[in-house]
């Protein structure tokens, strides 16, 4: 007799009948009829197989199954209701699994078969990663996607917590629709064909320390492999002037873990893998700081041709040359955007953008990024509350008369937009000093003149000279040179 | 030798020979202090046994005692080449990985490297008197084998630098052997052998 009939649906449409036979001898063909529902007739064919597809039906199915063999003819009536009819998902196939050794990370790819059911259906991805010949589950993960009555390609990136080249990673998947309404029992697809990312410990001459030369985050845990030719042995595995205990991956392949990183020094940290005697290998790790946010950012121009920016960079990142800090100047309303040339070594750091032409507000987006991570600063300036102008130059003194001069002095720049205060101080031989303010309209790359009345006759004067931006004040220039002059006798 | 010695040129020798032994001397231990920091910076450990790269001069030499003083300089003059270019390498290297931040060693690798530019001259100068006409330049020097790893690269300036320390050695007992073959010579002081 057949028995044990069970009915499984992948689709909601149709299901896969099986059943076993008691005896274990030779069967001829079997009968088998179904009905879908109970208005129509039965539906009879023939089969030699244990398993037949049919219809799911509304409510129950009515189903006959004959079998023919030497000991004679047998029949089995069955009411499958709908409740008994499992309801299991195709098993999903992956259809991509791309790595990118760069950044450790597996990309898989794979269908949700979504066009099979109705719209909405609440998905769930199992997907495991495994090692060491796919017998060691390294991480196993529930991804959650809602099916659209539509074939999806869905995705799914894993970052792992070693260099892929270290070992071969595999990756399978199987899937669980929560089909709400369906009142049978539901369970979880099989899982897919097994994916496979060879490491670099399968390849026949594949050896070296990974990841190579590569740079990590202070307080990161970072897993360092050492893989050899076959045959060899690791003598020991030494991160910085430590020796580490080894993770065995593969005959070619061990590793060391590094808790919680400390910043390396500016050479980084040289993880050393020691075969024999004369025989090593290894990697340098690069162990530092995302930059820290700038404080003080500032940016004022000296003679309206360039616009100087400084900022304090705060703590260091611990990584020079070319893993270290980049800097650029972003201004939003012209677009322009400028490399900046910073010396790591200056407390202060500096970068100059120019002044463009009829533009007087800026709005600065100062980016500083190094392969751990990116920070901004932003700014907005009118330039002509931020003059800093240069000290004046070339100062002179003239005039024949005993009781007023005439001093005159360069300045650097093109202030022809702003008026300028300058101040001069006047120190006389009674070490008596004065302040005197003349305000003009700044001009291009010119010399300043002023007159100074009311001095003593045959008097020895010390002059010198500053200026600023009169309308906004911001930062005096510095002191000119002093500039003596007597005046002539009454 | 090809040219029979005037007595001023055998004068000349010797003091070329004389003056090239202290400058052996003298860069022989620029190049230990250079080492001492160059393994302390690079987190290197100083009992390591290097593998000798390619394109590094080995100081050793089979039959050492048959050479001509012509092939003795024209080894020295090949060897020192090539430690400039690869002591050049080093410091583009430094520059490069480490821009500003180990302007020390920065300079301590510039400096050895002058010595070996003044030593490379001072050996062309010495062959030109012992035999006219020294082989021309010969091209950039050993290239940097692009696919060293960092790791590689420090061990590989371990690598040129105790070679390098080994060749000063070397390169005073070959002038102190010049010497010693040039008419009317007595042997000259040697800083090198001092312990």
């Amino acid at each position: 007799h057949p028995h044990n009939l069970k009915c499984v649906t992948h689709n909601l449409r149709r299901m896969f009948c099986a059943w076993d036979f008691f005896s274990k001898g030779r069967h001829g063909q079997t009968d088998f009829c179904y009905t879908t529902n109970e208005l129509s007739p039965p539906v009879c064919f023939k089969t030699k197989e244990k398993r037949v597809e049919i219809p799911v039906p509304q409510r129950s199915s009515i189903v006959s199954i004959t079998t023919n063999s030497i000991s004679g003819t047998a029949t089995k009536e069955y009411e499958i209701h709908k409740k008994e009819i499992s309801f299991v998902p195709h098993t999903p196939h992956i259809l991509s699994l791309t790595p990118d050794f760069s950044t450790s990370t597996l990309n898989l790819k794979w269908n949700d078969n979504g066009s099979v059911f109705p719209y909405g259906l609440d998905a769930f991805w199992q997907i495991q990663i495994l090692r060491k010949e796919a017998t060691e589950k390294v991480a196993q993960i529930t991804y959650y996607s809602k099916l659209t009555h539509e074939d999806t390609i869905l995705s799914w990136n894993w970052t792992s917590d070693m260099p892929l080249e270290c070992t071969s990673h595999y990756v399978k998947i199987r899937c669980y629709i929560n089909i709400t309404q369906f009142v049978g029992p539901k369970d979880w697809s099989d899982w897919s064909p097994v994916e496979m990312i060879p490491g670099k410990d399968t390849e026949p001459h594949g050896s070296g320390v990974y990841p190579q030369d590569t740079v990590v985050a202070v307080g990161s845990d970072v897993t360092i492999c050492c893989i050899h030719e076959e045959g060899q042995q690791i003598q020991r595995m030494t991160y910085g002037p430590e020796t580490y205990p080894m993770i065995h991956l593969s005959s070619r392949s061990s590793a060391i873990r590094v808790l919680n990183a400390s910043a390396s020094d500016a050479s980084g940290t040289n993880v050393v893998c020691i075969l024999s005697e004369y025989e090593m290998d290894g990697t340098v790790l690069f162990v530092g700081y995302a930059p820290d946010t700038p404080q003080d950012l500032t940016c004022e121009t000296a003679n309206f041709l360039e616009i100087k920016c400084t900022w304090k960079p705060g703590r260091p990142s611990g990584l020079y040359g070319k893993r270290g800090t980049k800097y650029s100047l972003f201004e939003r309303l012209s677009g322009k955007n400028v490399l900046c040339k910073v010396n790591e070594m200056n407390r202060d750091r500096i970068c100059s953008f120019p002044v463009l032409a009829d533009q007087k507000t800026y709005d600065f987006i100062l980016n500083i990024s190094n392969p751990i991570g990116q920070v901004q600063s932003s700014l907005l300036v009118d330039l002509t509350q931020r003059v800093h102008p240069k000290t004046p130059e070339k100062l002179t003194v003239s005039g024949n008369s005993s009781t007023s001069v005439h001093l005159h002095w360069f300045i650097n720049g093109s202030f022809a937009e702003i008026r300028l205060l300058c101040q001069i101080e006047i120190v006389s031989g009674h070490s008596e000093q004065k302040m005197y303010n003349v305000t003009m309209w700044g001009r291009e790359f010119s010399t300043y003149t002023a007159q100074l009345n009311m001095l003593h006759p045959y008097t020895k004067y010390q002059f010198r000279v500053r200026c600023l931006a009169a309308d906004h004040f911001w930062k005096w220039s510095d002191w000119s040179k002093t500039e003596e002059h007597t005046t002539s006798e009454a | 030798m090809a040219a029979a010695d005037s007595p001023s040129a055998a004068l000349r020798r010797r003091d070329l020979c004389s003056r090239g032994i202290r400058l052996a001397g003298k860069m022989r231990s620029d190049v230990i202090d250079l080492l001492d920091a160059y393994v302390e910076r690079q987190g290197l450990d100083a009992s390591a046994s290097v593998a000798v790269f390619e394109g590094v001069p080995v100081a050793a030499a089979e039959h050492w005692d048959e050479q001509t003083g012509t092939q003795r300089l024209l080894e020295n003059l090949s060897a020192y080449r090539a430690f400039r270019s690869l002591l050049a390498q080093m410091l583009e290297e430094q520059r490069e990985q480490l821009g500003e931040a180990d302007a020390p060693l920065g300079q301590a690798l510039a400096a050895v490297l002058l010595q070996v530019s003044a030593f490379t001259y001072h050996l062309e100068e010495l062959l030109q008197l012992v035999s006219p006409g020294p082989p021309s330049e010969e091209g950039p020097g050993p290239p940097l084998p692009s696919h060293l790893s960092l790791f590689e690269r420090k061990l590989r300036g371990l690598g040129v630098l105790r070679e390098l320390a080994q060749w000063a050695v070397r390169s005073a007992r070959d002038l102190r052997q010049l010497n010693k073959s040039s008419p009317g010579s007595s042997s000259a002081p040697s800083p090198a052998e001092s312990p």
